[in-house]
């Protein structure tokens, strides 16, 4: 007890509620701006938490990041734009709300959610860290490779009426995935090898600039073709119910804690991370909700389900990729590293020694972990009667400010490399075009997200996992995590299969 | 027709105030108080190269009054990085936190690398560590080596990734002891150390601070270089040598340093040199230093220029017997 008093006065003071809340509102702004990712803002802040006591710098950072994740819900359900990669998966349900003139509801029930997420997650880091940072340590290339194939089968799930438009785009996916360096042998893999190797293509795709382009400046280039019809009307946004009833949470516990698992392990594992949490999430919402006999809503049809599952599992991943960090000193995903950067400048090295050691830091930044979600929800709350006004605003007006606000968005990735950055815009605006074609011609554009981040794990994992096993192609079936794996991606293929067979036949 | 019309005017505005605010700054004595001063790091935030970096610019940012950043550009082993730097302009604004990541790549044909830069300053060493997890059952480098020479390529042997300077140490260790590891590269030091301790893979090349990291669980066989580490913690880690193998010599750390594009002006490379040496010398740094374990080398300009001539020199046989060597 002792030592969470003095956990506590590490952080009970002025300055770290005041560097909170600007860290707070900085990462919600940061968050819901296209390209403008939860890691950027956190290695912006990183000179800063500097100058600051360890607890109070760590408390920016972890303000920042929380924030940054869940601001990310703001575009993706006002505009179909997700702010960066976490909220991938809220698009989908968070639009068709908006439409449906629930653009409130979807707002307030992502804070909720999030908040959710970001509270059960610390929970977990606070109790279970120790036994959850050795699961994690079970997942070696093996285990990574088919944990990849799993989230390759929610391809079929995220590829809306046909299944093998999902493939295909899921496909083009991969193939983008494969461009650049061999993950491997760090040799190059491009077409035109010569001409490219010495500009930033050698890298491959950047992701967040797929985003920006195939979500961000496809949409601008679709609603200037509908810029001279007739204006579609606006359902009226109703703000005065923001919150889902208390009721409703509490009939979707299955969605949550599903969620709530899948973010917490997902980010506890080095290597993955958000994007593939998401989706994973709501595709597993789908599944309880098939099962729930109509009490629960289906996601993807525009309810409040397919923006809880997301929500609630992207902040898990914060508390879980903290896990590894605190536990092990290895991060759960690249904002948690430059988190352990920050410890590591003011001479505090994660990892076990710092629980028997620096016990007091460890309560410190729980606490400040529960600030931070404090702060995220009532700063996001506070602005939700304001965000819907964006829609207010005439497209014409509206779209060249995405437009220049995605350009903005893709330069800033890369920060002051004015190369990379260019080129990034360059990413951003052919994929916006390819983007734009196939929206207009209704192939779904989420498997190409999935195949871009998922194609990379698989591979190089794949590899990785056949070089252990000397050469064995074999050693998938050798491992207990990857059988299950396994066995759970063929299910999920193969029973919907089943189950409309079975239909067909009694119609 | 006119919704549209004002759309574009829209973008228009918005390209040209874009393109005004982006352009147009004049050339003055170096460094120019309006413009910052950029160092990009090859490898991402927050870790061993990145903080070292970062410790230096807030050193070289309180020596100069000028404003040092830091910008991340990761890919390619520390390939994308440097090519940012060769591909900019030769006017000393952007510096390449540097090393024995760029001497590798640069060897590898990842990128034009050292070819194409020119020498500011070197900085310091960071020796690297073979260790395993405690629970495995060799208790000293011999009972490792004796294991691998008896079942040949059955013990894997992790790096950071093949681009980068413990890929080049476990090349050069697999070759010193008759290539009886399966030499196997990670997605950098944090994919490693999960594998090693997860138990996938039995040994690895790691920085000092990864071990100390993770004491509890690690059991450090050797340290790569002639000296002990001059951390607590690790001071009693044998030397190769007394580990039983004197005579072998192998790059056994990561080597940091301050490079910028060829042909930037002698003025330039100068100032910058002389800032970079008074915030290696200030307290902060030197307490950083210490702090990490790290072996201070500091020279600059030419003297650096001889010294990365032996770096290289004990590069070049062990790629080329490894297949790497693409120069």
């Amino acid at each position: 007890m002792d030592i969470f008093l003095e956990g506590l006065s590490q952080v009970a003071n002025i300055s770290t509620v005041l560097w909170m809340s600007i860290g707070s509102v900085l990462g919600i702004l940061l968050g819901a701006l296209p390209g403008l990712t939860a890691t950027m803002g956190v290695a912006l802040m990183m000179p800063i938490s500097f100058q600051l006591p360890a607890a109070t710098g760590i408390g920016l950072l972890l303000a920042v990041y929380c924030g940054a994740v869940s601001g990310a819900s703001i575009p993706a359900i006002l505009l179909g734009i997700p702010g960066n990669p976490n909220a991938i998966a809220t698009v989908e349900d968070g639009l068709l709300m908006t439409k449906r003139g629930l653009a409130g509801q979807a707002l307030g029930g992502a804070v909720v959610a999030s908040f959710i997420g970001g509270i059960g997650s610390l929970i977990c880091l606070v109790l279970f860290s120790p036994l959850i940072a050795k699961m994690t340590l079970a997942f070696g290339p093996a285990e990574k490779t088919t944990l990849a194939l799993v989230g390759l089968v929610v391809i079929a799930s995220v590829s809306g009426d046909n299944i093998w438009k999902g493939l295909l785009m899921g496909a083009l996916g991969m193939g983008l995935a494969f461009l650049g360096t061999d993950p491997y042998s760090a040799q190059l893999r491009i077409p035109f090898a010569r001409y490219l190797a010495t500009t930033p293509l050698a890298k491959g795709i950047d992701l967040t600039s797929a985003l920006i382009g195939l979500f961000g400046i496809s949409q601008v280039f679709l609603e200037m073709r509908r810029i001279n019809l007739p204006a579609q009307k606006v359902p009226e946004v109703k703000i005065d119910n923001i919150f889902p009833s208390f009721r409703k949470i509490l009939g979707m516990w299955k969605i949550i804690l599903s969620s709530l698992g899948i973010g917490t392990l997902i980010g506890a594992i080095p290597g993955t991370g958000a994007s593939i949490a998401v989706f994973m999430a709501h595709n597993s919402a789908k599944a309880i909700a098939a099962n729930s006999k109509g009490k629960l809503d289906m996601p993807g049809t525009g309810v409040i389900e397919g923006v809880f599952a997301p929500e609630v599992a992207n902040n898990a991943v914060t508390g879980g990729a903290l896990i590894p960090a605190l536990a092990l000193g290895i991060p759960g995903d690249a904002a948690t590293a430059v988190l352990i950067g920050a410890l590591m400048i003011k001479g505090v090295t994660p990892g076990f020694h710092l629980f028997s050691t620096n016990m007091a830091l460890v309560y410190a930044i729980f606490i400040t972990m529960f600030i931070a979600n404090v702060f995220m929800a009532v700063f996001q709350l506070a602005g939700v009667r304001i965000y819907p006004k964006v829609l207010n605003v005439p497209p014409q007006i509206l779209m060249p400010i995405i437009l220049i606000l995605s350009f903005i968005g893709a330069y800033a990735i890369a920060g002051q490399a004015t190369g990379v950055a260019i080129y990034n815009m360059g990413i951003a605006l052919v994929m916006g075009l390819v983007g734009y074609f196939l929206k207009r011609d209704g192939y779904p554009i989420a498997p190409i997200v999935l195949g871009l981040i998922l194609g990379g794990m698989f591979e190089e994992n794949f590899r990785r996992a056949v070089k252990l096993a000397g050469g064995n192609y074999l050693v998938f079936f050798t491992k207990p995590i990857c059988l299950l794996f396994i066995a759970f991606s063929i299910l999920s293929v193969v029973l919907p299969i089943i189950a409309r067979r079975r239909r067909g036949g009694k119609a | 027709m006119k919704k549209t019309a004002i759309a574009l005017l829209m973008v228009g505005l918005m390209l040209v105030t874009t393109l005004i605010s982006a352009g147009g700054t004049q050339e003055l004595g170096f460094p120019d108080p309006e413009k910052s001063i950029t160092i990009v790091v090859p490898h991402a935030a927050g870790g061993s190269t990145d903080l070292i970096f970062r410790a230096l610019a807030e050193e070289m940012k309180k020596a100069s009054g000028t404003n040092f950043i830091v910008t991340n550009i990761t890919g390619a082993g520390s390939a994308t990085g440097t090519n940012e730097v060769i591909n900019g302009a030769a006017d000393g604004y952007m510096l390449l936190g540097a090393g024995t990541h760029t001497t590798a790549a640069t060897m590898q044909g990842l990128t034009a690398g050292y070819l194409e830069l020119d020498y500011v300053a070197a900085l310091n060493w960071d020796p690297f560590i073979i260790a395993v997890r405690n629970d495995k059952p060799w208790k000293t480098l011999a009972d490792l080596i004796n294991d691998a020479k008896s079942r040949p390529g059955k013990i894997s042997l992790g790096n950071a990734g093949m681009g980068g300077a413990t890929g080049v140490a476990s090349v050069g260790i697999n070759l010193a002891f008759s290539k009886s590891f399966n030499v196997t590269p990670f997605n950098g030091g944090a994919d490693l150390i999960a594998s090693v301790l997860g138990g996938h893979c039995d040994v690895g090349v790691f920085s000092q601070s990864e071990v100390v990291a993770n004491q509890a669980s690690f059991r450090p066989l050797a340290i790569l270089t002639d000296a002990h580490s001059t951390l607590a913690s690790l001071a009693s880690v044998p030397t190769l040598s007394e580990a039983g193998y004197p005579g072998i010599t192998i790059p056994g750390g990561s080597f940091r340093s301050i490079m910028v594009k060829k042909g930037t002006p002698e003025a330039a490379k100068k100032w910058l040199a002389d800032t970079a040496e008074k915030a290696f010398n200030s307290a902060a740094f030197q307490k950083f230093m210490k702090d990490n374990g790290l072996i201070p080398v500091f020279s600059k300009l030419a003297e650096f220029k001889a010294y990365d001539a032996t770096i290289i020199a004990d590069y070049v046989p062990i790629l080329k017997e490894a297949g790497l060597y693409k120069l």
